[in-house]
């Protein structure tokens, strides 16, 4: 039985009880602003440098009824938007000075617009996201980042200036450096942590200044080294598709002698692959960035990119099977799924193809299936 | 699985010429009927000779510049169209196609416009592509043509552009991305693009859009003299022969019509109770729903949110300049109002409303569409704070006539009715009081 990790537990104390937390309150508490972010497209460096807190509006890890969100987004929506829009209506997202968003997706980009509608923060701002993975697509939202500086810049009525942003970004890119690091300890045969855990981390790096979640990370990554954890199961999963918060599916699936050793969501590997280069105006940097330095994801139109890379993680990270879960009326994961089939099965990885309601625990449908896959998997071996 | 009820191009061809024959015999129907299905035959009849015309076909979404099509002598195919029209003739095809869609793991989630594609692709039953063309819209959907593209071998191109429209960046942009497009062709096709030819096509395309306005202008008459036989000629007029002569023939025969049953006061119905404007899409999914409602409640059907022009619509700003008119069109065109916010639709919709004098409006929410499940409250909230008109939205899927039943739409119906002439907006627009 391994120790639990002090540095995650701090991590979990900090950024507890969701979403209006300890560390919240304490930002808060000294008259400084919270920024609510909602997806990958949204360059965290830029409310940083402002002197705001990114916040990314999420679930966590208890399911939330949603019938009132239900009133102004339908339930053909996807669940994590009717999920926050509901937290937004109990008035759990009363802390937040502003949102920003990015039309990543239609649901997305219709969340801002319900949000600004029905009760308009202070502050909104909602940003293009590429669907090419190209130069005319790092200039196009280079321009859309131009103006979501000069439009935050306004609402602090300061300047943001490309010194403060360049430093945010030498903090942001250590922080990728050091989840990096975590990935990278999980390629061991007997990985240091669990799914479960790592997906906490990454919940973290999102809900505290940043600064702070570096410095507990190095901690971590220190504990890791002198206690020699490792995690004993017998079979190696793949997540990969849409975001999950609730940790408490991920526990779920490692409950059945199996631990997650690599994932595919915009929560996890995305958020530690790559670096901002220093060397570049600040935000052209940030542009070439998230448009072009991270792994392909689901969103972008060509995504014959997202299926090797998976095929190629999946073998570099020695995995069993992949587990793809879905959030119901996610478009872009419905449109993969036939070709990631298929690309797995040539590649001789066994996949499991799961739909979920966004926070909801698995039910005894999902359990019942993710058995009968680690039976299928155990065969295999055997 | 059984595909035998899903439609061919054959199907089509045959479908329209015995639905103009069937209008032929009709009593009372709008003479235009019939232009309208040749209109719909000369659309089809080109995909389904192309091949041997020695010209390129290609299918496509919406927010296409087809007047770049057109002058490249490419045909283009309308996914959104196919699976509309393809209701009109056969509707038992939708659901089997979606059927076969699901078979290969496509999720039912996604909107039916492309699991139908999906599904008769699968089947060997759509019209053969050479390429397939896409943009960024509010629809997320786009990404199939991608995805089907690498399945089966057909080279793709997307079309970027930024969420908002309506900056000059974006338009250089889009200018941009047109210039982007015409290389692709050049490459499929081999041959280069005739901008003297492009100059005509859109010069021909600005006249359709004249030609939509004055219809416009006759349709928001009272009583409406448009019939729901040919209410959506226009809007296909417009959607899918741009820069074409047949297209601009067809409007003109219609529009002289209008003008000669205004002129003699005769209305679509005798007594007009409600006028309805449709705020997300028209109901493809049961093609007789707006005569049954003309029927039934004295409803008469005005104007939509799809073939909405923003502004003046002057989008001729230099016929020197094709693409830099193409690119400004986009900005105003039918087909792009809810690529912007609920409240900028809704305040298109509220001076449509205005001018439509509209009592009524109807939300279809389709099943696929997150975007109509994430803004048609806005939408309707706000148009009932700018213009006191009523919504009643129906949850639905575009396509798929069994997602729900007649019965339940008129249940709903009948209840909206109701409470629309119990309404002191509706006494007070119909002097009533």
């Amino acid at each position: 039985m391994n120790a639990p990790l002090k540095a995650l537990d701090e991590m979990v104390r900090l950024t507890s009880p969701f979403p209006e937390s300890v560390t919240v309150k304490e930002w808060k508490a000294t008259g400084r602003k919270v920024i609510g972010w909602f997806n990958p497209y949204i360059p965290e460096e830029i409310i940083h440098a402002a002197g705001m807190l990114p916040f990314e509006v999420t679930g966590n890890n208890e399911p939330v009824e949603m019938q009132g969100a239900e009133a102004h987004i339908y339930a053909n929506s996807c669940s994590k938007i009717r999920t926050c829009w509901q937290m937004q209506l109990d008035g759990k997202y009363n802390f937040l000075d502003g949102y920003v968003s990015s039309h990543m997706c239609d649901q997305d980009m219709r969340l801002l617009e319900v949000w600004s509608y029905y009760n308009k923060l202070p502050y909104m701002e909602l940003i293009y996201a590429p669907r090419k993975r190209d130069e005319v697509g790092v200039q196009l939202y280079l321009k859309d980042l131009e103006v979501f500086r000069s439009r935050l810049s306004e609402y602090l009525i300061c300047r943001i200036p490309d010194e403060h942003i360049a430093n945010s970004i030498k903090v942001y890119n250590r922080g990728r450096e050091l989840m990096h690091q975590l990935y990278e300890l999980r390629k061991r045969d007997r990985p240091p942590v669990t799914g479960t855990e790592a997906l906490e981390v990454s919940k973290a790096a999102a809900r505290m200044p940043r600064e702070q979640f570096n410095e507990l990370m190095e901690q971590l990554l220190d504990e890791i080294q002198s206690t020699g954890r490792e995690i004993k199961k017998a079979r190696r999963l793949m997540v990969i598709g849409s975001d999950l918060h609730n940790a408490n599916q991920m526990a779920a699936l490692e409950s059945l002698d199996a631990v997650v050793v690599i994932d595919e969501m915009d929560i996890g590997i995305r958020r530690a692959w790559g670096e901002v280069d220093t060397q570049l105006p600040p935000l052209e940097a940030l542009a070439r960035y998230y448009v072009l330095g991270r792994p392909v994801d689901k969103h972008n139109w060509n995504s014959d990119g997202r299926l090797e890379f998976i095929g190629e993680m999946a073998k570099q990270y020695k995995v069993d099977g992949i587990l793809s879960e879905i959030v119901r009326f996610c478009t872009y994961d419905g449109w993969d799924k036939f070709d990631l089939k298929k690309q797995m099965e040539k590649r001789g990885i066994p996949i499991l193809e799961i739909d979920l309601e966004y926070g909801h625990p698995a039910g005894a449908q999902v359990k019942i299936r993710a058995e009968a896959f680690m039976e299928m998997l155990e065969s295999r071996v055997s | 699985m059984s595909t035998h009820t899903m439609l061919t191009i054959k199907d089509f061809q045959e479908g329209l010429k015995k639905g103009k024959e069937g209008v032929k015999k009709q009593p009372g129907l709008m003479r235009s009927t019939a232009g309208f299905f040749d209109m719909l035959s000369t659309y089809v009849d080109r995909i389904a000779t192309a091949k041997d015309d020695g010209k390129l076909v290609a299918t496509h979404g919406t927010q296409q510049p087809l007047e770049i099509l057109e002058a490249m002598d490419v045909r283009g195919v309308f996914n959104e169209f196919w699976g509309g029209v393809g209701d009109m003739i056969r509707l038992e095809s939708v659901p089997q196609a979606l059927a076969v869609s699901a078979s290969t793991g496509t999720p039912g989630e996604v909107c039916s416009f492309f699991r139908n594609m999906d599904g008769l692709m699968h089947a060997g039953k759509w019209p053969r592509s050479d390429m397939f063309l896409y943009a960024t819209s509010c629809c997320d959907n786009v990404k199939a043509f991608h995805t089907l593209g690498r399945r089966y071998g057909i080279p793709s191109f997307g079309l970027e552009r930024s969420y908002v429209p309506y900056t000059a960046h974006a338009i250089e942009h889009w200018k941009n991305e047109y210039k982007r497009l015409i290389a692709f062709l050049e490459e499929q096709t081999g041959k280069k693009m005739d901008y003297d030819r492009l100059k005509e096509v859109v010069a021909l395309s600005y006249r359709l859009t004249e030609l939509h306005l004055e219809i416009d202008k006759l349709v928001a008459t009272v009583p409406c003299p448009l019939a729901p036989e040919c209410y959506s000629g226009t809007l296909l007029a417009i959607r899918l022969l741009p820069g074409t002569q047949q297209a601009v023939d067809y409007l003109e025969d219609l529009r002289d019509e209008l003008k000669e049953r205004v002129a003699k006061g005769i209305g679509a119905i005798e007594n007009e109770r409600f006028r309805v404007m449709w705020t997300s899409f028209t109901p493809f999914f049961d093609p007789t729903l707006q005569s049954f409602m003309q029927k039934k409640y004295g409803a008469v059907s005005v104007c939509d949110m799809l073939s909405h022009w923003r502004g003046d619509a002057k989008w001729l700003l230099d016929p020197d300049d094709p693409l830099g008119n193409l690119a400004y069109r986009t900005l105003l065109a039918p087909g792009n109002c809810q690529y912007s916010s609920g409240v900028d639709v809704a305040t298109n919709l509220s001076d449509k409303a205005r001018r439509f004098k509209v009592d009524s409006a109807i939300f279809n929410n389709n099943w696929g569409c997150k975007t109509g499940a994430a803004y048609a409250t806005v939408v309707k909230d706000e148009l009932m704070r700018l213009s006191k008109v009523p919504s009643l939205i129906i949850h639905c899927d575009v396509l798929d006539h069994t997602f729900i039943s007649r019965a339940e739409i008129e249940g709903q119906l009948d209840s909206f009715f109701e409470m629309t002439e119990t309404s002191k907006a509706y006494k007070e627009r119909r002097n009533l009081q």
